[in-house]
């Protein structure tokens, strides 16, 4: 009998192809539609998403259920993100997702239904070694989403198929139109999966009363009011209604700084200002994909989705981890991810916690 | 395919089918043209009209037809915008055909109070009695729940409605076909059916209307329905709900014996693979073939994967339009908690179901039990 894998299946062509291709190669492939979030507006598309699986479903020939991770969900990933709003940071949902939804509570699902392994439509490559499984980026270098699975162990791994890893978002694509799947042209998605189309400001405000304060630049000089700290992020320039003044051609405001003790938000001109730099952060809930920190301390980061390696050292004592970057770095954001690369190799990461 | 949901839908009775073929191949004329195809057409409503009348005990010009119990509900409870009196007694345990109407009717002036149920799922008269104001237009209370099947005291509601002046609705559509549904016996105004749950086909509901209650009508047009319905029948649905209602109407002893041997077998079966499954609802007041159990300790969504992978369909609490399950709304009201919610399945027998059948669907239940624990 052949091997019983699960795929997630989100109603987009990564998990559409990913599931094609093992049932092309043999596999015996059954599918779940994960809901991890209640439809509570016209924003969220899980309805949508559901159609668009069904019907890729009924071309594959696979089976396709739902299954429901709505409390799990909003325990472990969406408490923590309000938790970290409200402290004045930035929090990554996806990463802490992986880790505890799509890999953990889905994956055990997935195993007590009788799969051996899990697969999902992720950029990322694995490579069982003798003794462990190296996470490698996805080929497609624009669309590596290795940054994402940094929080996972190798017990997830192990139990873990990336089909599409080796190709390219074209390639997934072209295959999906060849093979006719429905959905082969629909639109990736962006953002968070429970903000989905909607303005992330206008999200949280859902959840945060106003909170005002002062608004100054890194000269100490008062230039307005803001609405609460919670609704900026480091490094954001629009938004702070302080644009250029009268027919003055003036360099555009960022957020340098939250200074939470006091409500006050930080903010500088220019894009190439040097407070909106720093080539040191400080690293907490650190987690090595290895179940070890790496021998070589000098490696490459990423601060966020997306953005080219930065060559980097980092040093470990005790539980705490310091990276210094090579160049400074723009808008180190605390709450977002610093994730760590030996070439094409994830390693791991952690949350930012400072900078300096 | 081992099919054991007919509470959500049945599959077409096959006298029905060739019926339905026959009108939509040979009678498709309007039913409002004088030729003699239209004059075909317009006998066979009014013949289903007449077996439907007769189904359900009243007279032929007390059926309009709708395009389902969903419409048949909303045509009655739409009319609450015209009446002076607007507040309306209902109960927690309504389809929301029913509960989504009167909260969408709330912006018209229309308020209502909904009566709970006991652990068994059964509303007091008592409970109505007391929630009745000087406003109270109708008193809307089902026949039998589509979850656990408890029947409703509908009688004595009417007799409170009755003293009043009330107008009585109630949503029939769980019970036809299952228990003899009479609706001059019951004394009911106003009683909704759909065609599919009883082995006709689905987009066709009937409401029954006593005599002298007239009704505006949702949807407007030409004359079809006595003015409470217009468009152009669904001549072939419309023919076959009224064979359907007949079949079900002439053989409901049979089958009510039926689903009561099928229904009992399936519980002594389960009692002993698995003595801990909790059975929901009324000991006695309640739907032949439908059976709501709980597997304490079992998630019901793994248990229905399992269950479909052997060809299997039950159902449980209510699916949602992402196909993902739900703690059932109407378990909560009869109090029982959410670990036991999320493990119930609800199965329900049709006529097409043998003892055979049973036997295997508890045979898998067993196994599934098993590797759902020893995979744990």
């Amino acid at each position: 009998m052949s091997e019983h894998i699960i795929v997630g299946m989100s109603g987009g062509v990564d998990s559409a192809v990913s599931a094609l291709l093992l049932k092309e190669q043999g596999f015996d492939v059954e599918c779940i539609f994960m809901k991890n979030w209640e439809e509570d507006s016209e924003y969220c598309t899980s309805e949508q998403d559901y159609k668009d699986a069904l019907l890729v479903c009924d071309e594959l020939g696979l089976p396709l259920k739902t299954v429901n991770f709505c409390n799990e969900y909003k325990e472990k990933v969406f408490d923590y993100f309000l938790k970290e709003y409200a402290a004045g940071r930035t929090p990554n949902p996806d990463t802490l997702c992986n880790k505890e939804i799509k890999f953990k509570s889905f994956l055990n699902y997935a195993l007590e239904l009788g799969a051996s392994r899990i697969a999902t439509g992720h950029y990322a490559r694995l490579d069982q070694q003798n003794s462990s499984v190296l996470l490698r980026k996805g080929n497609d270098g624009n669309k590596d989403q290795s940054y994402f699975l940094f929080m996972l162990n190798q017990y997830q791994l192990e139990k873990t198929i990336f089909p599409i890893g080796e190709m390219t978002k074209n390639d997934v694509r072209t295959l999906a139109k060849e093979k006719g799947l429905p959905n082969h042209d629909r639109k990736d998605s962006t953002g968070v999966c429970f903000i989905g189309e909607r303005d992330f400001t206008e999200f949280l405000h859902q959840y945060f009363k106003p909170n005002p304060g002062e608004m100054i630049t890194v000269d100490g000089k008062i230039v307005g009011r803001h609405n609460g700290l919670m609704f900026y992020t480091l490094g954001q320039r629009q938004g702070l209604g302080i644009g250029g003044g009268h027919g003055k051609k003036e360099a555009p405001w960022f957020v340098a700084d939250k200074n939470i003790k006091d409500n006050i938000l930080i903010i500088a001109q220019g894009h190439d200002h040097p407070d909106l730099f720093h080539s040191q952060l400080s690293v907490e809930n650190v987690h090595w994909i290895s179940d070890e920190s790496p021998s070589t301390k000098i490696l490459n980061a990423k601060i966020r989705y997306r953005q080219k390696d930065q060559s980097c050292s980092i040093e470990i004592s005790n539980d705490a981890l310091t990276v210094a970057f090579k160049n400074p770095q723009f808008a180190v954001t605390p709450g977002q991810a610093v994730v760590f690369y030996d070439g094409d190799i994830c390693l791991g990461g952690g949350t930012i916690v400072n900078r300096n | 395919m081992y099919y054991f949901d007919h509470s959500a839908t049945t599959p077409l009775h096959p006298k029905v089918k060739e019926l339905m073929s026959e009108v939509g191949e040979l009678h498709f004329g309007n039913p409002s043209s004088v030729h003699a195809s239209g004059q075909k057409a317009k006998t066979l409503i009014e013949t289903a009209r007449g077996q439907m009348a007769k189904a359900i005990g009243c007279n032929s010009n007390e059926v309009v037809f709708t395009g389902g119990g969903t419409e048949a509900n909303n045509l009655v409870l739409w009319n609450l915008i015209h009446q002076m009196k607007k507040h309306v007694i209902t109960s927690v345990i309504e389809h929301p055909a029913v509960l989504n109407v009167l909260d969408n009717l709330g912006e018209f002036g229309v308020t209502y109070t909904a009566v709970g149920v006991d652990e068994t799922g059964m509303v007091n008269p008592n409970d109505v009695q007391n929630a009745i104001t000087e406003k109270t237009g109708l008193i809307t209370i089902m026949l039998a729940n589509n979850e656990m099947g408890t029947i409703q005291p509908i009688a004595d509601i009417v007799a409170i409605a009755k003293k009043q002046s009330i107008i009585l609705h109630t949503d029939a559509v769980q019970s036809i076909g299952k228990i003899p549904v009479n609706a001059k016996e019951l004394g009911v105004d106003c009683m909704s059916f759909s065609a599919h749950k009883f082995y006709g086909p689905k987009g066709v509901g009937a409401l029954f209307v006593s005599k002298g209650l007239k009704l505006k009508p949702l949807i407007i047009g030409g004359n079809q329905e006595r003015r409470m319905r217009a468009g152009t029948e669904n001549t072939s649905g419309i023919a076959g709900l009224g064979l359907a209602a007949e079949l079900a109407a002439n053989n409901i002893h049979k089958t009510q014996t039926h689903l009561n041997e099928l229904a009992d077998a399936f519980k002594s079966q389960i009692t002993y693979i698995c003595p801990n499954a909790i059975f929901n609802g009324h000991p006695e007041k309640q739907l032949p073939g439908l059976i709501n159990v709980s597997f304490p300790g079992f998630r019901n969504d793994l248990l229905m994967i399992h269950l479909d992978r052997h060809g299997i369909a039950v159902s449980s609490g209510s699916a949602c339009s992402s196909g993902d399950i739900k703690p059932s709304r109407i378990l909560s009201e009869m109090g029982i908690k959410d670990d036991i919610n999320n493990s119930t399945l609800r199965i329900s027998f049709g006529y097409g179901n043998t003892l055979k059948d049973v036997e295997y669907l508890t045979r898998c239940i067993k196994s599934t039990l098993e590797r759902i624990r020893s995979a744990a």
